[in-house]
């Protein structure tokens, strides 16, 4: 009955695999928990800004209004200006009586104001709060620019101060090094070290064709794929409903972003697979497959600096896993899927092929 | 030291020990096998038949295991052909291991999981759901089916083999080197393999232990640097090679004494007399009696030592020849 060899692999592996989907889970459930604090550190919480009001005009020469809560023992306030919140190298914007200033916005940079309470001569001016004409700035927008990224985003406007784009950037961008470089190991190993620890006699003195070998492999590869691809789902579902950000993504987001992972990481599967075959070294075969992995990563970033390198973009199986597609624009490309789900079914009738006719070795 | 006279053994694919009436369970034709510029087996031709068991002897790398694993298709052929129940090896390689119990001469298990399981693994994927036979194997082999596959030593480890090539009850078992058991397990075994042939199965199985080979085999055939020398009943063998009397006189003794018909070699080593002696052996042990006697030894002359003077001839044939 087919089946029982792909279950078998279940079962000797399901500590490893255990241990490794608990991981994913932190993984995927912890990042979008670190956002709101990520965003917060973009956002700068200055001292006092709750006692300092700053209004600023809708166009460039227009007038500032500065204000801020008076201080009972104050006789007098004083503005210190700076382009730093450390405030190291101030200029005095105004010294009075006033609580309330007015001024031409006549710079583009963002500036910072401190507004201090004076005492009396003896005493140090005491700080009443500080402000900022800009509320935060997102440190990526201007990377965003760089071909590599843009080739990457599909020169989508995306921003690290929305959850979307934390995500798509920080969990999704880097997702796929933890899960396909474990399907490559896992692929290549559940093969080679079938030679290597010399199990092929006796796998093929029962009557278990090559063919029917290969596939159960590769079954128990997409198997174990499609369980770590619902372990992220979850993951990230449950990290993303923590901070109440969940209601931020469309209904399903987060499901077929990952979900179109799947093919990808059987594609992975099919070529471990293959060079295993091809090698019948575990080492060997591990170095070809991450090989294989990192090249077509590298083809897809290479593919994104110019319009002539775009080919290289296309031959990439990275091309066709666009989650940027699914969770920024809500269109989840199946035809991509497919091309990843026959390119994996290709790549294992290939493997079937080279095995058929290859020795088992003693 | 005087030279053995020829007993016939053919050097050829010697085909004397076989009757041609016989149904075949292994039929081998011209069958080599090349790795690279490498021989592995040339130009071999064996059959076996139903309900016997064969012997395949030869030294490490004769082409033993190259044989045995071209018949199971785990390894291309490049010439020659192979049947077996009447199946080509391998275009119908499935439909042959379905009649076939196989012991590998190396082999793994799968780690971690109790003998227990991976036997029942192993008889599920050929299709077999009754464990009768692999629990009274394990228990004539006192093979503990509780234990880890990565717990076992290297003797338990081959009960392992043995048990998953016999439990499924196959009408071939095929078994490349199935010796390092304690002496008590290897008699076991070799009952367990007799019982097989009464039940009708036939067993080919690859040695370097002649022993083994005398113990349980019906007939032998040697394979040495990839080709095959001979054919043979081990009885026919056993009664061509005669009898060894090795006799130590108190006094002097001329060797001349000692020629009968039927005495094939005669040596004298350190005052010892060593006869060869296939028949007139009456005659023989009168003329030993004429002489007083400090100790005497009669022996079946053992495989092994034919199998070593067989290879020390040709060594020195070749290195005639050259």
């Amino acid at each position: 009955m087919f089946g029982r060899i792909a279950f078998m692999e279940l079962r000797t592996g399901w500590k490893g695999l255990l241990i490794f989907g608990l991981l994913v889970l932190i993984v995927s459930a912890g990042i979008p928990m670190i956002f709101p604090t990520y965003r917060d550190s973009l956002i700068e919480e200055m001292e006092g800004a709750s006692k300092v009001h700053l209004e600023l005009p809708d166009e460039q020469g227009g007038m500032i209004t500065l204000s801020w809560e008076p201080l009972e023992t104050a006789t007098s306030y004083m503005v210190l200006e700076d382009n730093r919140s450390s405030m190291v190298t101030p200029n005095i914007k105004y010294m009075g009586n006033e609580t309330s200033i007015t001024f031409e916005k006549d710079f583009e940079e963002k500036r910072y104001y401190a507004v201090m309470a004076v005492l009396d001569e003896t005493s140090d001016p005491v700080l009443i709060g500080i402000t900022a004409t800009e509320k935060g700035e997102d440190p990526f927008q201007e990377l965003l620019k760089n071909p590599a990224y843009a080739g990457f985003t599909g020169g989508r406007n995306i921003s690290m101060l929305e959850v979307k784009g934390f995500v798509a950037l920080e969990y999704y961008g880097w997702a796929w090094m933890l899960t396909g470089l474990f399907i490559a190991y896992l692929s290549v190993s559940l093969i080679a070290s079938d030679f290597e620890n010399k199990r092929m006699d006796v796998m093929f003195s029962a009557p278990i064709s090559r063919r029917r070998y290969l596939l159960e492999k590769f079954t128990a590869m997409s198997v174990i794929a499609l369980f770590i691809v619902l372990v992220q789902i979850a993951g990230l579902t449950s990290g993303l409903a923590s901070i109440n950000a969940l209601n931020e993504f469309s209904a399903n987001a987060v499901l077929l972003s990952l979900i179109g992972s799947l093919p990808f990481l059987m594609v992975i599967a099919a070529v471990g697979i293959a060079t295993a075959i091809f090698s019948q070294k575990v080492r060997t075969g591990m170095g070809i497959t991450f090989a294989f992995v990192f090249a077509e990563f590298f083809l897809y970033t290479f593919g994104g600096f110019s319009k002539s390198l775009e080919w290289m973009k296309t031959i990439s199986i990275f091309k066709y896993w666009d989650y940027f597609s699914v969770i920024i624009d809500d269109l989840f490309k199946t035809g991509d899927f497919l091309i990843l789900t026959l390119l994996a079914i290709v790549l294992i009738i290939a493997a079937i092929r080279v095995f058929q006719k290859k020795d088992i070795p003693t | 030291m005087q030279k053995y006279e020829n007993y016939g053994i053919s050097e050829n694919t010697g085909r004397r020990g076989e009757a041609t009436n016989q149904e075949k369970a292994i039929e081998i034709n011209n069958l080599t096998k090349m790795y690279g510029n490498h021989v592995g087996v040339k130009d071999l031709s064996l059959t076996v038949h139903k309900g016997e068991i064969m012997g395949f002897l030869g030294p490490n790398g004769a082409g033993k295991t190259t044989t045995i694993r071209c018949c199971l298709a785990l390894i291309a052929k490049t010439a020659g052909e192979i049947t077996i129940f009447g199946l080509d090896s391998h275009r119908d390689a499935v439909a042959i291991r379905k009649k076939t119990g196989y012991l590998p001469g190396d082999f793994g298990l799968i780690p971690s999981v109790k003998v227990r399981s991976y036997l029942k693994y192993l008889l599920s994927l050929n299709g077999c759901s009754s464990t009768k036979k692999m629990l009274s194997l394990a228990e004539r082999l006192q093979l503990d089916l509780d234990r880890k596959t990565n717990e076992l030593s290297k003797g338990n480890k081959l009960k392992v083999g043995i048990v998953q090539s016999l439990m499924t009850d196959e009408d071939l078992i095929i078994m490349d080197e199935p010796s390092g058991l304690d002496p008590l397990m290897q008699q076991e075994f070799y009952r367990i393999l007799r019982q097989e042939k009464k039940h009708g199965k036939t067993v080919f199985m690859s040695s370097h232990n002649l022993a083994e080979v005398e113990s349980v085999c019906d007939r032998v055939a040697i394979i040495r640097k990839g080709q095959l020398v001979v054919v043979e009943d081990i009885q026919v063998l056993q009664e061509k090679t005669g009898k060894v009397l090795e006799v130590e006189f108190r006094d002097p003794f001329n060797i001349n004494e000692f020629k009968f018909d039927g005495v094939s070699s005669i040596r004298q080593d350190n005052g010892r007399l060593i006869l060869t002696i296939h028949e007139n052996l009456d005659n023989v042990i009168k003329a030993v009696s004429n002489h007083q006697i400090l100790n005497m030894n009669l022996k079946t002359y053992s495989l092994e030592q034919l199998f070593l003077k067989y290879y020390a001839e040709e060594e020195v044939d070749e290195r005639g020849d050259a």
